[in-house]
């Protein structure tokens, strides 16, 4: 009950959109995926032929694809919040579940990749390059499916009239977790995909 | 549509076309110190836009905003330094 009572005090303190938990999450998060990303820039440098060949391998479509897929689903959540900002919940609830459809078609195109890598042979232990990439997207791919299961609760709770222009903290605390995952995804498909 | 509406739809614009140029110099081969500069310099805005519009940081008080830049910057800035 005390975290509830100091919550609106520590809102107005930070002016974060949502839950400041989801933040002390979100900053967690970065940090994670900053490490992951610059261990696989720097061991690039000490293998940039190994790593510029099997670039080459991926499905640069696939991931460009996904690129938009997810910008766009970010875009459908930003309209979410706005629409429960001017008391709109059943339009919230559809920008939602637009949103979770992107989340959808992400999580399919993704599997296909990966369906296809594994039907090559392609493992964790095939080379250091496979490494950083299945284990990358992977534990990306995992965060969309989280993502998803969030933005499916706070739709379910919007539909019901559980959100209002004056409280909808959950409609935020939901937005920042999926941009956050959008966010990581801006630097992941050029780093993983495009750059040599 | 209201104002908060039309300036997330000309970021996801933005967004787009940025994407597109991202693929499409590595779809034509494109490599080297220019354009890894350039790509990560379109990292950077995209990131910034998505913390600054999407994510509602814009008007969010220090530290707050500047550690999601401060992250952009080091990591984007690191990126680089290991592909020079």
């Amino acid at each position: 009950m005390e975290a509830v009572a100091t919550h609106p005090a520590v809102q107005e303190k930070s002016g974060l959109p949502g839950d400041f938990a989801i933040w002390i999450f979100i900053y967690a998060e970065l940090l994670v995926f900053g490490v992951f990303f610059l261990a696989y820039a720097f061991t690039r440098a000490r293998h940039v032929e190994l790593f510029n060949t099997f670039q080459q391998t991926l499905n640069r479509e696939s991931g460009a694809i996904n690129t938009l897929v997810l910008i766009t689903s970010s875009y459908f959540v930003v309209m979410a919040v706005n629409a429960i900002r001017r008391n709109a919940a059943k339009r919230c609830s559809q920008w939602l579940v637009l949103a979770i459809l992107g989340g959808g078609v992400f999580v399919v195109i993704k599997l296909a990749e990966f369906s296809a890598k594994h039907a090559e042979g392609v493992t964790l232990s095939t080379n250091t390059f496979y490494m950083f990439y299945l284990s990358l997207t992977f534990f990306h791919f995992m965060h969309v499916l989280m993502g998803m299961v969030i933005l499916s609760v706070v739709a379910v709770k919007a539909h019901r009239g559980d959100y209002s222009a004056e409280e909808h903290t959950g409609v935020e605390t939901g937005a920042s977790y999926w941009h956050m995952v959008d966010l990581v995804w801006i630097v992941l498909f050029p780093l993983v995909y495009v750059l040599h | 549509m209201d104002k908060a509406g039309y300036r997330a739809l000309r970021v996801w614009l933005a967004l787009v076309v940025l994407t597109l140029v991202t693929y499409a110099a590595g779809r034509a081969g494109l490599g080297g110190r220019l354009v890894i500069s350039g790509l990560l310099l379109s990292v950077l805005i995209k990131g910034q836009m998505i913390a600054d519009v999407f994510m509602g940081l814009k008007g969010v008080r220090s530290p707050w905003r500047w550690m999601v830049t401060g992250w952009l910057l080091v990591v984007v800035t690191l990126i680089g330094v290991a592909f020079s």
